[in-house]
């Protein structure tokens, strides 16, 4: 275990070093921020110009959504740039040769991040949310987002040849998260052409109060990381 | 030290490494000698478990290297073909990190000395030079004293004092009873170096032998000479044992018409040709 500890701890050095990814970690809190503040206050000046008692208010919990999937999204996108860059140093196969191991370094790179993910959503969305959320809830959506995450993570190191290919795909990857807003705007059976999406369910989830939509959650999540995880470690190797 | 049998491995569907046996004594520099694209690599990334997905048995250190445990790599040392170092960080930070990886390590500062970099040694590896990087990877290799190195290329491309100073390295770690694996497509680093040479071409060892009997078992030395034939330049060789049977050389040397005469045993590349009918280059 201390090989991959002191490897992670590198990836973390790695980003201290780099102001681009430093700052991308900062969005999540802007983020948290801006919905927090910016989007109550647009609601008064907006019904206030068209009279209406309601117009963004009816959708917080789509701007929560959004706040809960964007802090593992962020971190797995950070450390999908890191590996593409230990890719082009050649140092993912010499850590493969290390102690830490072609295992130890996937989760080093992915698990790890994941998880912490999964607390500083947590925390974000207690700060910053607009709704209120139960604690089992909003603990089973950040770690569901967090699993999603890392299913970007292996298409973005899968598919890009380098950085700079891997911030364009990156913005591509956006539309893993069109899932979320599905439920919000439509109401027939039309939604379910988004059901291979995870973000569909994890939206699901939360607007139905519904524990039970973890599960396809979950499955869809295993699948994309399943199809993708063969050709990701055949890039590493 | 290393047991290879019946190793089969492809990239493709079309047949690369096949049924490829060999043993690498504990103690032995043992070289991989080929051209390039021969598989020289590909064989050196089966034995320190990079590719898994071949066929046959590999140990290496009495372990299958397709089943190797956590501690597989503490006493194994590799330095690839290009170097796999952190270009932000200095060439200080790069060995600390390594060294950190491992139960135990040697001192960085030695090592640094040994091969030139010292003065270098807190300067970011962006900033250095394609030597001075593959010095650098080669003691990345050493750091944790290891008991097997697997070495790919790792004079090529360096000037010949930076490559003299990494030989002698090389030769050191053998005296201290180290098994290395050296990767090479230069003969002549192969005939000083190596214990045994196999000479590999399209994924198959073609032979196998120490350097010497590989170059006194096959051509015998020769003798070449020149003279003028009607004011032209002619050059000959012959086998040295045919001497007293070339009646033109014979007669040569009583008119005193000889321009030149040169004796001279096969290089390591006159015999790679000769059995595998390809060139090192
Ligand atoms: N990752 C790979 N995928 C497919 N083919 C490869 C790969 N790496 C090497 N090859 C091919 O395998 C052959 C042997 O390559 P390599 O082992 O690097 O040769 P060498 O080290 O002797 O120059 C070459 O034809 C090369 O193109
Ligand atoms: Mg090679």
């Amino acid at each position: 275990m201390r090989p991959i500890f002191r490897c992670f701890v590198m990836f973390l050095r790695q980003i201290s070093k780099d102001g681009m990814l430093y700052a991308s970690l900062a969005a999540p809190l802007l983020a948290g921020f801006a919905f927090r503040f910016g989007i109550p206050a647009a609601e008064a000046a907006l019904c206030g110009y068209f009279g209406k008692a309601a117009i963004l208010s009816e959708y917080y919990l789509l701007f929560d959504l959004f706040l809960a999937v964007m802090t593992p999204y962020i971190v797995c996108f950070v450390s999908s740039l890191v590996m593409l860059t230990e890719y082009d140093e050649n140092m993912t196969s010499y850590m493969a040769v290390t102690p830490v191991g072609k295992r130890g370094y996937i989760v080093s790179r992915l698990v790890f991040p994941a998880v912490i993910s999964i607390f500083a959503s947590v925390i974000i969305m207690i700060i910053f949310s607009l709704t209120v959320w139960s604690a089992p809830i909003l603990l089973i959506t950040c770690a569901l987002s967090s699993l999603l995450s890392i299913a970007v993570s292996l298409l973005l190191v899968s598919f890009s040849h380098n950085r700079v290919e891997g911030m364009a795909l990156g913005k591509l990857t956006g539309i893993i998260l069109m899932g979320l807003p599905v439920p919000f705007f439509l109401f027939s059976g039309v939604q379910y052409l988004f059901s291979i999406l995870p973000s569909f369910w994890i939206a699901k989830l939360s607007v139905e109060d519904n524990y039970l939509y973890a599960i396809p959650a979950l499955l869809t999540s295993f699948l994309w990381m399943w199809v993708l995880y063969g050709r990701f470690v055949k890039k590493l190797s | 030290m290393i047991r290879v049998n019946n190793l089969c491995f492809s990239y493709t569907k079309k047949p690369f490494i096949e049924n490829t046996n060999f043993e690498v004594e504990s103690g032995e520099i043992f070289g991989f000698l080929g051209p390039s694209g021969a598989g020289k690599s590909t064989l050196q990334k089966i034995l320190t478990g990079l590719i898994t997905s071949y066929r046959g048995s590999v140990i290496v250190n009495g372990e299958e290297v397709r089943r190797h445990d956590n501690g597989f790599y503490e006493n194994i040392g590799v330095d690839f073909e290009f170097p796999s170092l952190y270009e932000k960080l200095t060439a200080r930070e790069n060995l600390k990190f390594f060294a950190s990886l491992y139960n135990k390590h040697r001192d960085i500062d030695k090592l640094l000395l040994s091969v030139g970099l010292i003065n270098d040694a807190d300067k970011k590896v962006s900033d250095f030079s394609k030597g001075m990087k593959s010095r650098l990877n080669f003691i990345k290799a050493l750091l944790h004293d290891p008991q097997i190195l697997f070495l790919d290329e790792p004079t090529s491309g360096l000037d010949p004092s930076s490559s003299r100073v990494m030989k002698d390295i090389i030769l050191d770690e053998k005296t201290k009873g180290k098994t290395i694996i050296l990767t090479t497509h230069n003969m002549y680093d192969a005939t000083e170096l190596c214990d045994r040479v196999a000479f590999i071409v399209d994924g198959k060892i073609r032979a196998l032998d120490t350097p010497r009997s590989l170059i006194m078992g096959r051509g015998a030395s020769k003798i070449a000479y020149t003279y003028l034939d009607n004011g032209r330049e002619v050059r000959t060789e012959i086998p040295l044992c045919k001497t007293s049977e070339d009646e033109t050389l014979s007669r040569l040397l009583r008119e005193n018409r000889l321009l030149s005469i040169h004796s001279g045993e096969p290089t390591l590349n006159d015999i790679f040709v000769e059995l595998t009918g390809r060139q090192l280059q």
